[in-house]
C-alpha cells in the first residue's frame, strides 16, 4: 500500500528526519488560510499517487495566499495522471542550495534491501541511472534488519560527500532505514532531499510504499484510511477477493491463476482485445464465481466472456454451477466459452452445458480460445 | 531420477492439522510421497490419515527421521516456523503459503543460505516428481513420468505446461513452482543447476512471467553453464505497465520485467522460445523428447 506524500511525511518526521513546515488543504480556502499562516512563497502539491506528478502539472508555486487560493482551485477535483486531486499539501517554501537522492528499496533477485543515494535529486532514480549510472551509489543490506552507520556513510562518501556533509547525511539515511524496517516497506524514498541555504537537511518529497501482505501486523502505525483504489472495478474486486486489472477490450476474462489469467490473456489479445485480467485464487465456490461472472460483466460493452479454471483445492464443479447460476437470473446473452479442468470436471462439463456455455475439454487454452474466435468470427 | 524429492524423501507436514493441511496430506500420501511425520503446535500425540503429529519439529525428526518438510502455515506464522525447521536439521522446505511479508521472506532468505538449506516459494505450488511423490498442492492428474524438467513461476500454468505434454504421452522428470513473490527462497538459476546435474533430466522448460529479472539471470545461467535444451514461455505479454498481475512479483516497473526484455535475454543465449504453452509440444518432439 503506498501512502500520500502527507502521512508519509509525517511518519519521517516522526522519525527525525526534517521535513518543511506544512499542512493539508481540502478547499481553496483552508489552503489560503494555511498559506498565509506558513507565509508565502509556499507550494502546492497534489496528493494523488502517481510518479511524475510535477511535470504533469500536479505541483504548483503560491506567492501569496490569494494566489494559493486560485491555483488550489484550479487543482482541487481535477485529474493528475488519471488520478482525481482531493486533497493538496501546502508547504513552506525553502531555499535550496543542492538536491540530492536518497532510497531504500528491494532488490528481490538479490533477496536483500538495497541503498541507492545520488547527488542527482528531484529526477526519477530510473533516468539517472540510465543518464549517468556514475552518479549513483549503492549498497546491499546484509544482515537485512541490520545497517550500520560506517555503511551510511560510507555509500555517501563514494559520492564525494564532503566530511562535513558526511555525518548528518548518514544520519539521515540511518532514520529512513529505521522507518523501512519498521514499517515492513517496499520503498522507502526521499526524492529530493535538499541540502538548504543555511547548511541544513530536509525531506521535500516523502515516498513509502508498504507491503501489503504485512498489514495485518503494522495496525496503529497506519493511517486508517487504507482504501487507495481509485477504479471502480478493481476495488470491487478486492471486496469479493481476487485479483481484477481493467484493460480496454471487450473480451471478460476469469481465470484460476495469475500465470494462466495472463496466458489467456495473451492467446486472446492475438485476435480479440481483453475486457480484464482476473485471477480467481485457488479456492474457487460457487459464490465466488457467481460474484467474479458479475464483476466481469459490469464493464460496459462485454462482447463475450471466457473462463479458465483449474480446480485446486475444491472441486471443480462447484464453480460451474456459480457460472450457471448468473447466466440464467441475469439472463446473459452473450457467448461464454468455457475451459475447466481438475476433480469433478466432467460433472462441470455437463452443468455447464446445460446452462448454455460454450465447454472446451481440451487440456491447451489455445484450443478453448479458437473456439471463442469461431463464435465470434474474428 | 529426479531433483529434490522422491518416492524415499521422508516428508514432515507442517500445519497438519489445519483443514488444507489436513486434505492435502491426503492427496499427497495418495500420490505416493513418504511422509512420515505432522506437526501442529500444541497438537502432538494426534494423527492425522495415520501420520504422527508432533508439537515441534524437532521431535518430528528426531523420532521419524523427517528430512523435509512443506508448509501449510498461515503466514504470520511463516516466519517463526521456518527457522525452527532450519534449526531443526530439515534440509528441503517448501513454503505453499501465500501473503507471506516479504521483509520475513529476506531474513528466512539469510537464515536459510547460512545453514545450507534449499528452500522453495513462498506462493508456490510445490513440487512434483511425476509416478513418485509429491510436496504441495499440484493436481496429480496433469502429470506423467519422463525426462523434461519444468520450472515455473506460476502454479496454473505449470499445469497447463505439464498437462499439455502429458496429454501428448510427453512425461516430466520433476516440476518445480518456485514461488510468485517478488523475494523468493531459490532463483531460477540454482534450479536450473540442479536439473543440469540431474541424469534423469534431459532438457528444461521455463514457464515465465512479467516482472523481475529471474528469466534474465537465468538467460546468463544457461549462456555459461547449461548444456541440456531449454525451451521458455513468458506470459503476461499483454500485461499493463505499473499493475500487479495477480501475484505480488508480476509487476512491470518502468521498463523493467517486460515480457520483450525476457523473450530477447532468453533468446539471446538460444532458448527456443514458445509463443503459446501449447508449442512445447513440438519443441519436445523435435528433440525426440518423449
Amino acid at each position: 500500500m503506498r501512502l500520500h506524500e502527507y502521512e508519509a511525511a509525517n511518519i519521517f518526521e516522526s522519525a527525525g528526519i526534517a521535513v518543511p513546515t506544512r499542512a493539508v488543504a481540502t478547499t481553496p480556502n483552508e489552503a489560503r488560510k494555511i498559506a498565509s499562516d506558513l507565509g508565502c512563497p509556499v507550494l502546492l502539491k497534489a496528493q494523488v499517487l502517481a510518479g511524475g506528478r510535477g511535470l504533469a502539472g500536479g505541483v504548483r508555486l503560491a506567492t501569496s495566499p490569494e494566489e494559493a487560493y486560485m491555483l488550489s482551485k484550479e487543482l482541487l477535483g481535477s485529474d493528475i495522471k488519471g488520478f482525481r486531486v482531493r486533497k493538496l499539501l501546502v508547504s513552506k517554501k525553502i531555499n535550496i542550495e543542492r538536491e540530492l537522492y536518497l532510497g531504500i528499496t528491494i532488490d528481490g533477485y538479490e533477496r536483500r534491501p538495497v541503498v541507492l543515494v545520488s547527488a542527482e535529486g528531484g529526477m526519477s532514480i530510473e533516468e539517472v541511472a540510465r543518464r549517468s549510472p556514475e552518479r549513483i551509489s549503492l549498497l546491499h543490506v546484509d544482515g537485512y534488519d541490520e545497517l550500520f552507520p560506517y555503511q551510511a556513510r560510507g555509500v555517501f562518501r563514494k559520492l564525494g560527500i564532503s566530511s562535513k556533509q558526511l555525518v548528518p547525511l548518514a544520519d539521515i539515511l540511518m532514520r529512513l532505514y529505521r522507518v523501512f524496517v519498521c514499517y515492513n516497506a517496499l520503498i522507502a524514498e526521499i526524492n529530493p532531499l535538499a541540502v538548504t541555504d543555511d547548511g541544513g537537511l530536509a525531506a521535500l518529497d516523502a515516498v513509502l510504499d508498504v507491503d501489503d501482505s504485512a498489514l495485518f501486523r503494522l495496525g496503529e502505525l497506519l493511517p486508517r484510511d487504507r482504501e487507495r483504489i481509485e477504479n471502480p472495478l478493481e476495488r470491487k474486486g478486492k471486496e469479493i477477493g481476487v485479483s481484477y486489472v481493467e484493460l480496454e477490450g471487450d473480451i471478460g476474462i476469469i481465470a484460476s491463476g495469475a500465470g494462466l489469467g495472463m496466458a489467456t490473456m495473451d492467446i486472446i489479445a492475438k485476435r480479440l482485445r481483453p475486457a480484464n485480467f482476473l485471477e480467481t485464487g485457488g479456492g474457487i465456490t460457487r459464490e465466488l464465481l457467481y460474484r467474479c461472472m458479475d464483476l466481469v460483466t459490469m464493464k460496459p460493452g462485454i462482447r463475450a466472456i471466457f473462463v479458465n479454471i483449474y480446480g485446486g483445492i475444491n472441486p471443480i464443479h462447484e464453480g460451474a454451477k456459480g457460472i450457471v447460476r448468473y447466466i440464467k437470473e441475469r439472463d446473459v446473452r452473450i457467448p461464454v466459452v468455457a475451459k475447466a479442468l481438475g476433480n469433478h470436471q466432467e460433472e462441470s462439463w455437463n452443468i455447464l452445458r446445460t446452462g448454455g456455455v460454450h465447454v472446451v475439454t481440451d487440456v491447451p487454452t489455445e484450443k478453448a480460445v479458437d473456439r471463442l474466435f469461431e463464435i465470434l468470427g474474428a | 531420477m529426479s531433483i529434490l524429492l522422491d518416492k524415499h524423501t521422508r516428508v514432515l507436514v507442517q500445519g497438519i492439522t489445519g483443514r488444507i493441511g489436513s486434505i492435502q496430506t491426503r492427496w499427497m500420501l495418495e500420490y505416493g510421497t513418504t511422509i512420515v511425520a505432522g506437526v501442529t503446535p500444541g497438537k502432538g500425540g494426534l494423527a492425522v490419515h495415520g501420520v504422527p503429529v508432533f508439537d515441534t519439529v524437532k521431535e518430528g525428526v528426531r523420532e521419524t527421521g523427517a528430512e523435509a518438510s512443506v508448509f501449510f502455515v498461515p503466514s504470520a506464522f511463516v516466519k517463526d516456523a521456518f527457522f525452527e525447521t532450519v534449526s531443526a536439521g530439515i534440509g528441503f522446505i517448501v513454503v505453499v503459503s501465500e501473503y507471506v511479508p516479504v521483509h520475513d521472506v529476506m531474513a528466512m532468505c539469510g537464515y536459510a543460505r547460512l545453514n545450507g538449506v534449499f528452500a522453495l516459494g513462498p506462493t508456490t505450488p510445490g513440487i512434483l516428481t511425476p509416478g513418485q511423490a509429491k510436496m504441495g498442492i499440484m493436481p496429480a492428474s496433469l502429470f506423467s513420468p519422463g525426462r523434461i524438467g519444468i520450472i515455473s513461476r506460476s502454479g496454473s500454468l505449470a499445469y497447463e505446461v505439464a498437462g499439455v505434454l502429458s496429454e501428448a504421452g510427453i512425461g516430466q522428470s520433476t516440476v518445480v513452482g518456485m514461488g510468485a513473490d517478488p523475494v523468493v527462497f531459490s532463483n531460477m538459476p540454482e534450479i536450473l543447476e540442479l536439473f543440469e546435474r540431474d541424469e534423469g533430466t534431459e532438457a528444461v522448460v521455463i514457464v515465465g512471467e512479467v516482472g523481475g529479472v529471474q528469466e534474465e539471470n537465468a538467460a546468463k545461467f544457461i549462456e555459461k553453464s547449461m548444456s541440456k535444451s531449454v525451451a521458455a514461455y513468458i506470459a503476461g505479454r499483454f500485461a499493463p505497465e505499473g499493475k500487479k498481475m495477480g501475484h505480488a512479483g508480476a509487476i512491470i516497473r518502468g521498463s523493467t520485467g517486460t515480457a520483450d526484455s525476457k523473450w530477447k535475454a532468453l533468446s539471446d543465449v538460444g532458448v527456443e522460445m514458445l509463443e503459446t504453452p501449447m508449442d512445447v509440444v513440438d519443441w519436445a518432439k523435435k528433440h525426440g523428447l518423449r
